[in-house]
């Protein structure tokens, strides 16, 4: 696809979902142009917390994504940053070295994705539906370690802390995900194995022309998914939340926000880094637009979801693009 | 002991309409060929506006009708963007489940400015008989799901429908309308979904909260996966996910009743039973599994 | 009256390609009429607009002396014609009797389930032929699953059938009981229109029958006056367009070897029935044979991309029946297949293409070098007259000649020393044609060893040293070009063993 195609789909669809935004808005009786100013002065204001918040969601991008573009269909990227938050808070806790507890996330998560994988290549199982059950499975066991087994006796609904000398700094999770995004566009466009996954993803047929297995490509993708969520989840638990809350509200959803923000990003690595941020600043945005103006900060939700949607049609913009071409002749 | 157990029969019963209502009505929308996995999103919305049309007429029947209402328009919605318009079902599903979300909270404080819950409404009828109670639309569902059943599989429109989600190009040589069917059977299932959206208030909890689905979206697809696409064992699956439902509910209740312990913690552990179970089925039945065979893949016709 | 006329039928598509030139057909009622020719004839087009799947460009179609305008299958039907595809509209995992009763529902939607059922059982037993009822129908062998198909076309009171390459999926014994059955229609007043590539058929089942030849009628007989010798000749008889000069071949010494290969199709039927071959280094050898007769199974099967069942293949010495395709490449084997979207990958430009089969080449742990690879795409670019807007372009904004270009010259600069290609210059105009025609001349000269597989007989001749004729997933004859006359060629390829 073209840089002008995708500049068009993308822009198409953010301008759907801000319309449709502030149709619902103005319905529901709260001034669009009054939230969409604070929404986008607040959100994107403060640098630091911008880029630091970003950085789970680039990794949760990343997860969509890589299958994404190996022809896979990775939803399990909850539960695989769950872990990766989990066991990345346990090892801080336990070993306060926050580079042990950063590599112990990203191999859980990745454990987590290759599960699914390996059910997937070896009893023909799809994929989603696994995904959507790991998910709430590991959601409601991670609910219970947390407030049965791991929790922190001073303030009774948070998980054990993260001790002050494994906190990692904002900035520097940003860092961090930013590398790994570029170390994953590398693979991706640099080597053979990133070449043999886009092919794969492309055109089966090709790659089996080719004598690149298409087993492998699936669970290389997934491993690779599965470690970008786990390391986005422990980046999250040591340089932002600093612990878990009971109902997990600190890391629910950032998976699925990894949907949108790959699609965004047109499952490209660099794009995901600009959609990260992006989003990201919706999201804080959202928490202000609520301070601000009453406006609760799930109008974020509602944006996403239409982007989302929108960009679920690509057919629909070939077919508006071949309609005006044939109209301007 | 017996009040005990009427007590749970009774919030199984309670538990399983939405998860036996949206189970059917997918499996029919997968049954053509369309995946829909927005269920958690219908619930939602058609849970808030049954409320909301509860709230302001009185009237909890004219709340299910409506809350039906607005499950059929996403219907419509997701038919429009999977068969028409040939978009990827699963992203359009993610995005929808999103996008109801936030519109449901939007609306829920526009409105009532509380966060979290909305006032009580009326409530539809409650069937009691001493501890033991139930919901009319228990029945209904049940006998949604019977009918559905035999229309799939006994008429020859059922016979049409399945056809289009086996195999699309030999169902439209003979004659069938695949696009047209596909997107009824994608507004019917969200037509189901809504009217047990709408139960989830005006049926059982009586109010609108933020956690009113929690999820239950999501048992519904496993519901559809464990039945293994038939409308019957649609029905045993709610029975079953709603039990444990209830039992998650119940246990510790009554635990913290007798000991003075409070388990909530432990209470976790039973709701991943469903998963747990579907996951476990599929995984070692897949042999068996009768999914539809053109199942998520957009038609095109030459 | 005649059951079908149709008259001066011309079909150009968008494309403009030309695939009916003005062509005359006359069935009578209650004969068997075969439709003969080669790949490309105009066979199916032909058919196609009978049935009302496509529109003629121009001409007139009488249907029992009523002319008709059909816009869709639907009509054609409703005037009781009816087709049996190659490929058949079943619905694999319903039972016998849900597609009949399917099928039946569009016809007359108050239909119930049992009527269809008695109507089936009574047709059968008219016609003496069985189909199971209660059994999926995928679950079926594919010559009973063809049944269903016919019979449910008698169950729409069909008066014409129209049958396209109907042995093409059957057993002989399974071919057998098509014919009786076929008979039976024809006894009970029935028309069939029967298209096939296979002379023996021509001469075993039909009345009379109309040779094809690229769009244009080039003989009707009655079949009892003809032999298969005459049908042969009209089938494939050309003008040669073009005159390569060829060297005389040296061959060498022997570089691919086949040795009874059994290869399953799509279908897990058998597609290579013990094909033995060699190759020598310095020869091309020109697999002949009318398309789906095994010749991409074959093809898939050397390249290490399709399982061999049984046999053994062995490249430069060395036993590489196991080995899976990029391994072959890398020992010298290179292969093009018959589709572009296959070879190629649409979306991605003209140096992600040549790397596809290139990795080894351009890689250097793991690392892709995408200089070296621009250069090699740079080199094939230029050496076959490519012409791009650039590198970059992705292949799918290629002209269909272009991509072909990029898909052989890709595997040539390989060097490779073993060359399978099919189908080298589909879509080529005529000077592009030659230039390929010509590389793979000059590969044969540096001795390479060449496996050529096309459905069209001029490459064939031009340019094969030794030919072995197709079919059926045997190989009827192997021998230097100079023993087949076009006759015999044809009479090969149409399933008629010659002796020389």
């Amino acid at each position: 696809m073209s840089r002008h195609e995708v500049i068009i789909e993308v822009s198409i669809s953010l301008l759907i979902a801000f319309a449709t935004g502030a149709l619902v808005l103005a319905i529901l009786g709260f001034n669009p142009g009054e939230v969409y100013s604070v929404l986008f002065k607040y959100g994107y204001s403060n640098l630091n917390y911008l880029l630091s918040k970003s950085a789970p969601y680039i990794m949760a991008g990343l997860a969509f994504s890589i299958p994404a573009i190996a022809g896979v269909f990775n939803i399990g990227g909850e539960s695989q940053l769950y872990v990766g938050a989990f066991l990345g808070l346990l090892t801080a806790y336990y070993t306060g070295n926050p580079i042990l507890a950063l590599i112990v996330g990203a191999l859980a998560g990745g454990a987590l994705a290759l599960f699914i994988a390996l059910l997937r290549v070896y009893r023909g199982i799809n994929e989603v539906i696994t995904a959507i059950m790991v998910n709430w499975i590991f959601y409601y066991l991670l609910a219970y370690l947390i407030a049965g087994k791991f929790y922190n006796p001073q303030y009774s609904h948070e998980s054990v802390p993260v001790p002050p000398s494994a906190r990692v700094p904002s900035l520097a999770i940003f860092v961090i995900a930013v590398a790994v995004a570029l170390a994953y566009y590398y693979l991706l466009y640099f080597t053979d194995l990133g070449y043999k996954l886009r092919v794969s993803g492309i055109s089966p047929a090709s790659a089996r022309y080719a004598g690149f297995e298409p087993a492998k490509s699936v669970l290389t993708s997934m491993l690779l998914a599965g470690i970008a969520a786990g390391l986005g989840g422990a980046l999250l638990v040591l340089g932002i939340t600093y612990s878990i809350d009971d109902t997990l509200t600190a890391i629910y959803g950032i998976g699925f926000m990894g949907i949108g923000i790959g699609l965004l990003g047109r499952n490209h690595p660099i794009g995901i880094i600009f959609s990260s941020i992006f989003m990201s600043g919706l999201v804080i945005g959202g928490q202000w637009v609520e301070l601000k103006t009453g406006a609760p900060p799930e109008l974020a939700d509602t944006l996403i979801g239409v982007i989302v949607i929108a960009l679920a049609v690509p057919y629909a913009y070939s077919m508006l693009v071949r309609k005006i071409r044939r109209e301007a002749k | 002991m017996i009040g005990d157990i009427l007590n749970i029969l009774s919030n199984t019963l309670f538990s399983m309409v939405p998860l036996t209502l949206a189970a059917v009505g997918e499996i029919i929308t997968e049954k053509a060929g369309v995946v829909n996995i927005g269920l958690e999103g219908i619930f939602m919305l058609s849970a808030f506006t049954s409320t909301v049309v509860t709230f302001y007429t009185g009237n909890p029947y004219l709340g299910l009708l409506l809350g039906l209402l607005v499950g059929a328009l996403a219907g419509v919605l997701h038919g429009v963007i999977s068969v028409y318009l040939k978009g990827d079902q699963i992203i359009a599903g993610v995005g929808f489940n999103s996008f109801a979300y936030g519109i449901s909270l939007l609306s829920l404080v526009a409105l009532w400015h509380g966060h979290g819950s909305s006032p009580r409404v009326n409530k539809i009828v409650t069937l009691s008989f001493g501890d033991f109670s139930f919901s009319p639309l228990a029945v209904v569902a049940i006998l949604v799901g019977i009918l559905a059943w035999w229309w799939l599989e006994k008429t020859p429109s059922g016979l049409k429908l399945r056809a289009c989600g086996e195999d699309p190009k030999a169902a439209e040589a003979m004659g069938v309308n695949v696009y047209r069917t596909r997107f009824y059977a994608t507004v019917i299932g969200g037509a189901l979904t809504g009217l047990g959206g709408a139960y989830l208030v005006v049926g059982w909890i009586g109010q609108f909260t933020k956690f009113i689905s929690a999820g239950r979206g999501f048992i519904a697809l496993a519901n559809v996966a464990f039945s293994n696409w038939n409308p019957l064992m649609a029905i045993v699956g709610g029975l079953i996910f709603g039990f444990f439902d209830a039992l998650s509910i119940y246990i510790p209740i009554k635990i913290q009743g007798m000991t003075g312990r409070v388990i909530t913690a432990e209470s976790n552990l039973f709701r991943t039973i469903p998963y747990v179970a579907t996951l476990v089925i599929v995984a070692i039945i897949m042999k068996k599994v009768k999914t539809p065979r053109a199942l998520g893949k957009p038609y095109i016709k030459e | 009256m005649h059951a079908v006329e149709m008259r001066d039928i011309v079909k150009v598509y968008p494309d403009g390609v030309v695939a009916l030139k003005g062509v005359n057909l006359t069935v009578e009622q209650g004969e068997i009429h075969g439709l003969l020719g080669e790949n490309g004839a105009g066979k199916s087009t032909l058919m196609r607009i009978l049935y009302g799947e496509i529109k003629p460009t121009r001409g007139t179609i009488k249907i029992f002396g009523e002319e008709v305008n059909f816009t869709g299958p639907w009509d054609a039907i409703k005037k009781g014609i009816a087709m049996v595809y190659q490929h058949f509209t079943l619905v694999p995992t319903f039972t016998v009797l849900e597609n009949l009763y399917l099928a039946m529902l569009s016809l007359n939607p108050k239909v119930t389930i049992d009527e269809v059922e008695k109507m089936a059982k009574e047709k059968m037993k008219e016609l003496n032929f069985e189909v199971p009822l209660d059994e999926v129908v995928e679950e079926l062998p594919v010559g009973v699953q063809q049944r269903v198909e016919i019979l449910k076309a008698l169950l729409s009171n069909a008066k014409i059938l129209i049958l396209d390459e109907p042995t093409s999926v059957l057993t002989p014994i399974e071919t057998e009981d098509l014919f009786r059955t076929l008979r039976k229609l024809k006894e009970s007043g029935i028309t069939v229109i029967f298209i096939t590539h296979k002379l023996r058929e021509v001469k075993e089942i039909t009345d009379r029958v109309t040779v094809l030849r690229r769009g244009e009628v080039v003989g009707v007989a009655e079949t009892s006056k003809v032999s298969e010798r005459d049908l042969a000749r009209m089938m494939v008889q050309r003008d040669v367009v073009m005159e390569i000069t060829k060297k005389p071949p040296t061959p060498g010494e022997v570089l691919l070897k086949v040795e009874d290969l059994w290869v399953k199709d799509d279908r897990g039927l058998d597609a290579e029935k013990g094909v033995s071959l060699e190759v020598r280094a310095g020869e091309i050898v020109g697999i002949a044979g009318v398309q789906g007769n095994g010749q991409r199974e074959l093809a898939e099967a050397l390249a290490g991309i399709r399982v061999a069942e049984k046999g053994k293949i062995t490249l430069l010495g060395e036993d590489i029946t196991n080995l899976p395709a990029d391994e072959r490449y890398k020992l010298g084997l290179a292969y093009v297949p018959d589709s572009r979207k296959v070879g190629l990958v649409y979306d991605m430009n003209i140096v992600e293409n040549v790397v596809l089969t290139n990795l080894d080449r351009v890689t250097s742990t793991r690392r892709i070098l995408w200089r070296k690879a621009s250069e090699l795409a740079g080199r094939i670019v230029k050496e076959f007259e490519v012409l791009v807007p650039s590198l970059n372009t992705p292949v799918k904004h290629l002209s269909g000649g272009n991509q072909q270009k990029i898909m052989v010259g890709r595997e040539i600069i390989r060097e490779p020393k073993v060359f399978i290609v099919s189908e080298p210059t589909q879509g080529l105009d005529v000077g592009a044609t030659e230039f390929i025609r010509k590389t793979i001349l000059k590969l044969r000269d540096e001795g390479k060893a060449i496996l050529l597989i096309s459905t069209d007989l001029d490459e064939i001749l031009q340019l094969s040293d030794k030919i072995a004729v197709i079919y059926e997933g045997r190989i009827m004859a192997f021998d230097k070009s100079e023993e087949f006359t076009l006759e015999k060629l044809g009479l090969l390829m149409g399933g008629v063993n010659v002796k020389a």
